[in-house]
């Protein structure tokens, strides 16, 4: 990338890793003045590490970073906030029980002392200037919880702009993550009108999955991949397709997933959901699912597969719809329902959701069985050490002991533990949420080996993976989905694998 | 790597040391504290001395051990002595009446106000320390409505059997009966925490409580237990005390709000939950008891004493907190 | 102004009040006394039917001038402990050392006013250093719980028995009788247009802490800490001082109240702080500070305390049996704890 002499921002050769997994791999990113910048790619692509290094919340591991030409390095936001690098998080950063005014000027009163109290009068003039800006109309004092959303978001743009030219930095540069998920037709018009305006006088990078905006409204757009830098072109005239295609490039290793052991599964249904749905998440929507079938979940964030994956475990409720497992039709209104029905979870984050870490590994495996594992009425420790073992064995755990505690084992066997606690306990139907996140190459061709030998022993599987070609790798089918329905069901068999190129418009 | 910031020798050794099991710091604690009350006064280490530490202790590892369970699952107990107080004044009063059934009886209530606290945590969810809070004054309110003053046992001729020879007695080879009884409870409360559903989930829900409720335990079951319990502890040292001082006043339990949770953070039970146990309480109420008493004996004054005992429970909690739990203290 | 988008935002409502705040000073005064209302109509209610009961029960006594007198003096001193206690349950926290601090403040008092155990006699100098050992210990209960890091409850129960243990030692068990006169006619006269001299005080600390609370970056702060201390820590403030100084305000009004206390009765003695926790804490409550943080300014502090001294004089006015009384108290705590605190906040609560 040619260094432009004007540019506000340059970041050339950035690298991040966490543990084992790489998350920035010598990445190039440039910012120029006035200018919106649409930044794409896959979920897990590198766009959010990529932008909290470049406000400090992260440092890099490895390369450069220039700010309107001289080479800077961020501790902190705040630090960023006053050479006027900033962002607008997805959740956002406001208070909901202060008012916007208090929120708006939050740690920045210092301005506005009067006699050693605060002037607020002057406050609240500012504030509705600061509102005027993004052409707000509210009463400064309205409380934040009482904002819906879309006002909400205009809010912190505006909160963002004042800080950010508050210490007269020349170039301001904003980062918008994901603004318009939660927004309505209108409502995202506005915002970008707004940002239009806002454009004159401060930099705009864009992270966003809606593809069709980001042509409609940047000035130039950026695609991410693995980790990697991948293209960029200009907004005007791109084609949508093109952007697809490299957001998730060609084809597909062969067999990494094991594809030619993928099994036919039997004809008898194990799960059926009709027309369930949830408000505000996703519309009525039905599949099945057979004996050992594995079912990829697919879609961005505002999907809906999230929420409706919730409902299935019995973390949330459906509002609407049946659910049927093995032909009869259940209710489920806890985790511990889903369970009773033989539906089993491994979570995303499995060291704060699917271990406890304190305990040791058979502590863990056997926490859902012990009941079962009693002589006398009380619980026998030789049932229990001969349960974990067993499972240990047939997970291929690798542990000192069954003693062991959880914590000190590597990601790849604790994630082991966890899939064998629920083995355990006889479910039949497992839904494994990122199976392989945070785990090194070798463990991960492991735990595909380890989903296809499920299947194959007649477990069914709902998965989703953290790239689209696991997804296409493991799955007999896959269901798409984008904002709220189900857009494509895709057939996966073992000898004929869709390619990536092939779904993705039904994705994004 | 081993963390460069490290120095290697002092940084080492003390992260090794914290990772041993805490019990191990109560019992070198307690041999240490032995050790120095025999020796500046050699009148601590005697048998009948012993005798009175012990039964101290049995009374203190009666409510610790309820409030154990509590605190593991990341709650608390205040309403320990409301339910000491309230016990033993309601036994006094039914002694009389229901002979050898008052024990069964109040054992009943304490773990019906048990069971109240951990409903009101779970099902109204009010933060157990203002439940409990509450709960023991007005406990203590009722103790005082019963019986506004003392009221003592009422005295039994030698020739007929005395209910509250179940504790003063000594039945079984001149043991006395309170050590037999702290025994066994101690025992029951074992196989419960090793042995039972209930007592295993106790910790799960301690170490993680979002991760029980995914795993499908019932949380909700698992700290009324905890707080049933601990009712249940409480109003055994109630019957202990009532017994011993052949009385019951409603400002009896008063002290040992503080010393349960002393006994049980001595002990080495973390208040961030999901570890410790009976095993830690007992050597916990050990230590209580040898401080308590030595102090006496070597002459600390009684007030100065509450003041130590307060700054060694913020020490204590100190230590055993697991910041990788909590994020946010408030 | 780029206008063609303009009119694609709803248009809201002017809400009247905003449309009062415009309206020059006179339009702002009447808003906030409307907002005043609004946030706290649920409390003037209770105490109208608090009044209602005991004024029909006693047969009108209840609501007599004198015994309107006798309330408002009852509850100045609680007010005083429950406008320091409010801002620490504000933050999310809570402060269970009150009576240990109002214990060392009460009994050195004792020993520093003129009494007859020693020959001290500081006169009003006692005012400075009862401010600044409430404060200090105050400050005490915030480090242990910011730079220790332990949960304010523990440190402040720990706080408590620390200084309780010290208020006993040095007072050697017994009350110092207080030989300073001045203060008690202070303390419990009514030197202006008849209104009892502490609930003036209370009034002014009242209002002093309303402009701390909305006019200070501190008082702000204190909020946003309530309502989400990781935010507030991001947008910049240093949580760790707010706190402590939170808790030294604290230890000052538990400080100030202490003299009070021991100068009205004309005797210091340890047990001086006893059994003022719940109130200060019910009073907090039935104010409508939330428990969970982030709600509740000094009009609720103030007004919860009033509701509690007049339930408390009408019950003793109807006779009913004193343990009793502890025990409605304590119903009334449970209650108006499970309606103020935010569910959805509390997840899983310990």
């Amino acid at each position: 990338m040619t260094a432009n002499s004007t540019s506000v921002v340059m970041m050339r050769r950035m690298s991040k890793r966490f543990k084992n997994v790489v998350a920035l791999d010598r990445v190039d990113f440039e910012v120029r003045p006035q200018e919106i910048v649409g930044l794409v790619g896959e979920n897990g692509a590198g766009k959010s590490t990529l932008m909290k290094i470049l406000i400090g919340l992260y440092q890099p591991d490895d390369g450069e970073y220039l700010l309107n030409g001289r080479p800077i390095k961020f501790r902190t936001p705040q630090e960023a906030m006053r050479q006027g690098v900033g962002m607008v998080f997805q959740e956002g950063c406001m208070v909901q029980n202060l008012s916007v005014q208090d929120n708006v000027f939050l740690g920045h009163e210092d301005g506005f002392r009067r006699w050693r109290v605060l002037d607020r009068g002057a406050m609240r003039r500012e504030c509705k200037a600061i509102l005027d800006r993004v052409n707000l109309r509210l009463d400064p004092d309205t409380l934040v919880r009482e904002l819906p959303p879309a006002e909400r978001q205009m809010v912190e743009i505006a909160r963002l702009l004042w800080l950010l030219k508050r210490y007269g930095a020349p170039n301001p540069v904003m980062i918008l993550d994901e603004p318009t998920t939660v927004l309505q037709e209108k409502e995202v018009a506005t915002l970008f009108a707004a940002l239009r305006e806002i454009k004159k006088e401060a930099s705009i990078v864009l992270i966003s999955h809606r593809l069709e905006e980001v042509i409609e409204n940047s000035n130039r757009i950026v695609i991410f991949k693995d980790g990697k830098y991948v293209d960029q072109m200009p907004a005007a005239g791109a084609d949508i397709h093109r952007i697809e295609e490299l957001m998730v490039g060609r084809g597909m290793r062969g067999n990494h997933y094991s594809e030619d052991k993928q099994r036919i599964p039997a004809p008898n249904e194990r799960l059926r959901l009709e027309n369930v749905s949830k408000k505000g998440f996703f519309e009525p929507m039905s599949f099945s699912l057979r004996e050992g079938e594995i079912i990829s979940l697919v879609g961005l964030i505002g999907s809906g597969k999230e929420e409706l994956t919730k409902c299935l475990l019995g973390v949330a409720r459906f509002d609407g719809g049946r659910v049927f497992v093995e032909g009869k039709e259940r209710t489920i209104r806890s985790p511990s329902d889903a369970i009773r029905h033989g539906i089993g979870h491994v979570p995303i984050d499995r060291r704060q959701e699917g271990l406890a870490l304190d305990f040791n590994v058979a502590d863990n495996i056997n926490m859902l069985v012990l009941r079962r594992l009693k002589a006398h009425g009380l619980i026998s420790p030789r049932r229990e050490r001969e349960n974990a073992l067993h499972w240990v064995e047939d997970g291929r755990i690798k542990t000192p002991s069954v003693k062991t505690k959880c914590g000190n084992l590597s990601g790849g066997n604790q994630q082991k533990v966890v899939i064998s606690k629920w083995l355990s306990s006889g479910v039949n139907i497992l839904v494994l949420d990122h199976p392989t996140r945070g785990i090194d190459v070798g463990a991960k061709e492991e735990i595909f080996k380890r989903i296809r030998a499920l299947a194959d022993h007649g477990m069914s599987l709902i998965i989703m993976c953290d790239t689209l070609e696991e997804d296409i790798g493991l799955g007999n089918r896959m269901i798409i989905m984008k904002d709220g329905k189900v857009t494509r069901e895709v057939e996966c068999p073992g000898d004929a694998k869709p390619t990536p190129q092939d779904v993705i418009e039904a994705i994004v | 790597m081993p963390d460069s910031t490290d120095s290697a020798g002092a940084g080492a050794i003390l992260r090794r040391v914290k990772n041993l099991p805490a019990v191990l710091y109560a019992v070198a604690a307690l041999v240490f504290f032995v050790i120095l009350f025999s020796i500046l006064n050699p009148a601590f280490f005697s048998l009948f001395n012993f005798n009175i530490i012990g039964l101290a202790a049995m009374i203190l590892l009666t409510a610790g051990i309820g409030q154990c369970w509590t605190i593991v699952t990341g709650g608390i107990d205040l309403s320990v002595g409301g339910v000491i107080s309230l016990t033993s004044v309601i036994f006094i009063q039914t002694v009389p009446r229901l002979g050898v059934w008052a024990y069964p009886l109040c054992l009943a209530i304490g773990a019906a106000c048990g069971f109240i606290n951990g409903n009101l945590l779970t099902r109204i969810k009010i933060p157990s320390f203002i439940a409990t809070l509450g709960t023991g004054g007005i406990l203590v309110s009722f103790a005082y409505l019963i019986s506004p003053v003392a009221t003592s046992a009422p005295f039994v001729p030698p020739s007929r059997f005395d209910p509250l020879d179940v504790v003063n007695g000594a039945w079984l080879f001149g043991i006395p009966n309170a050590f037999l009884i702290g025994g066994l409870f101690f025992a029951a409360f074992l196989t419960i925490q090793y042995f039972t559903v209930t007592g295993r989930n106790i910790f799960y829900v301690g170490s993680n409580v979002r991760m029980s409720w995914l795993s499908g335990v019932n949380i909700v079951r698992t700290k009324n237990m905890a707080f049933m319990f601990s009712g249940i502890g409480a109003a055994t040292a109630g019957l202990i005390l009532a017994s011993r001082q052949f009385s019951g006043y409603p400002t009896i339990g008063a002290t040992y709000i503080l010393s349960s949770i002393a006994t049980v953070v001595l002990g080495g039970s973390a208040m961030t939950g999901g570890a410790g146990g009976v095993v830690n309480t007992l050597v916990g109420a050990l230590l209580m008891g040898v401080l308590q008493n030595g102090m006496t004996v070597v002459g600390v004054d009684v007030y100065l004493q509450q003041s130590l005992l307060g700054a060694l429970i913020i020490v204590c909690v100190w230590i055993s907190f697991d910041r990788s739990k909590v994020e946010i203290v408030k | 102004m780029d206008n063609v988008q303009a009119d694609a935002l709803p248009k809201r409502p002017q809400s009247y009040l905003t449309g009062l705040k415009e309206g020059g000073r006179a339009g702002w005064l009447l808003a906030q006394g409307l907002m005043f209302l609004g946030a706290v109509w649920g409390q003037l209610l209770s105490l109208a039917i608090v009044c209602l009961i005991f004024g029909i029960g006693s047969g009108g006594r209840f609501l007599s001038p004198d015994n309107i007198h006798a309330i408002v003096g009852l509850a100045g001193v609680p007010a005083l402990l429950c406008l320091g206690v409010h801002q620490i349950v504000v933050m999310g926290g809570m402060d269970l050392s009150l009576e240990g601090v109002v214990a060392i403040c009460g009994v050195v008092c004792g020993l520093l006013l003129k009494n007859n155990v020693n020959s001290m006699d500081v006169g009003f100098w006692i005012l400075p250093i009862v401010v600044a050992l409430g404060g200090a210990v105050g400050l005490l209960s915030g480090i242990i719980h910011t730079k220790l890091k332990m949960p304010s409850f523990i440190a402040t129960l720990g706080v408590q028995w620390v200084f309780f243990g010290f208020a006993i030692l040095i007072s050697g068990g017994r009350s110092i009788p207080i030989q300073d006169a001045r203060f008690q006619r202070l303390v419990t006269g009514s030197h202006i247009l008849g209104i009892p001299n502490l609930a003036l005080v209370g009034v002014f600390f009242w209002l002093v802490f309303e402009i701390f609370q909305s006019r200070t970056k501190t008082g702000i702060a204190m909020y946003a800490i309530g309502g989400d201390e990781t935010l507030a820590r991001q947008a910049g403030i240093n949580v760790n001082r707010v706190k402590v100084i939170v808790f030294a305000i604290c230890g000052v009004m538990y400080g100030i109240a202490a003299l009070f206390l021991v100068t009205r009765l004309n005797s210091a003695a340890a047990r001086v702080g006893n059994l003022l926790l719940f109130p200060a804490m019910t009073a907090a409550a039935v104010g409508g500070v939330s428990l969970t943080g982030g709600l509740g300014r000094a009009r609720n502090a103030v007004l919860g305390t009033v509701i509690i001294s007049a339930l408390n004089n009408g019950m003793v006015m109807m006779r009913v049996n004193p343990y009793l009384q502890e025990a409605v108290n304590g119903i009334v705590l449970i209650t108006a704890v499970a309606l103020t605190i935010d569910r959805k906040k509390l997840g899983f609560i310990k």
